[in-house]
């Protein structure tokens, strides 16, 4: 009955959307007709704790069980502090999304650039989102 | 009584907690132009959503506020408001636009 549950929630959690932050720039319409830009990169985030206590959960042995569940009492200890989404294992994934921007805005001229941090979560798992939007001046 | 704290828990409950998730304000010029604000916001049950849409929406109906024109100390906020199991996402933003 428990793994029914586990499984139900892990089923009602796929692919939820999160935002975490947005922010708006300046925005120029003055200076000519705008076309819209937008960079998007992901890294997957992995809630270890939560893996290891489904985990915990599913173990049919009690002696694996608990095992487990010290197991994710210690990943949830050294992941306790504040922090935005799940934790990835690559920090620079999102260095490189300017220069993307700037490919596909051949004039050099951008306006409106949104900064958005999102993510999608499925389960323990996540997509960490870092998405750059903006327009480009023709 | 029980009609008094049956007021006093749906008062609590749809009042609503709000969060605020995140501001940020751009450079404010001295000769700005007129404020302009815009927002949007969506409806989550549980938390449960697959998409962020709003935001665009939050900064296609800014754009409308100041069309031709610059807008320039754009302060952006995004909060959350909880009322009972129910999510209200919301994204404020105001700019002062300067007409070319």
């Amino acid at each position: 009955m428990q793994k029914l549950i586990l499984v139900s929630a892990l089923l009602l959690l796929g692919a939820c959307a999160r935002l975490d932050h947005v922010q708006i720039g300046d925005i120029d319409q003055s200076n000519g007709a705008l076309s819209p830009i937008s960079v998007k990169v992901s890294e997957n985030g992995v809630e270890m704790a939560v893996v290891a206590g489904v985990a915990a959960e599913l173990a049919s042995q009690s002696k694996r069980n608990q095992q487990l569940k010290e197991i994710r009492d210690f990943l949830a200890l050294i992941n306790m502090g504040p922090r935005t989404g799940n934790p990835v294992f690559f920090d620079t994934y999102a260095q490189n999304v300017l220069d993307a921007l700037y490919q596909q805005c051949a004039s050099g001229k951008i306006t409106g650039i949104r900064n958005i941090r999102e993510g999608k979560t499925y389960g323990p798992v996540s997509g960490e989102i870092v998405r750059i939007d903006a327009d480009c001046i023709l | 009584m029980i009609r008094l704290f049956t007021a006093l828990l749906a008062t609590l409950m749809l009042s609503g907690c709000m969060s605020l998730n995140s501001v940020s304000l751009t450079q404010i010029p001295s000769d700005k132009g007129q404020l302009v604000s815009a927002k949007a916001h969506d409806w989550v049950f549980l938390g449960f959503t697959t998409q962020n849409n709003f935001v665009d929406e939050a900064v296609n109906n800014l754009k409308q506020e100041c069309p031709n024109g610059k807008l320039t100390g754009v302060l952006t906020k995004h909060q959350t408001t909880a009322y009972v199991l129910v999510f209200k996402r919301e994204v404020i933003a105001s700019g002062y636009c300067k007409k070319a």
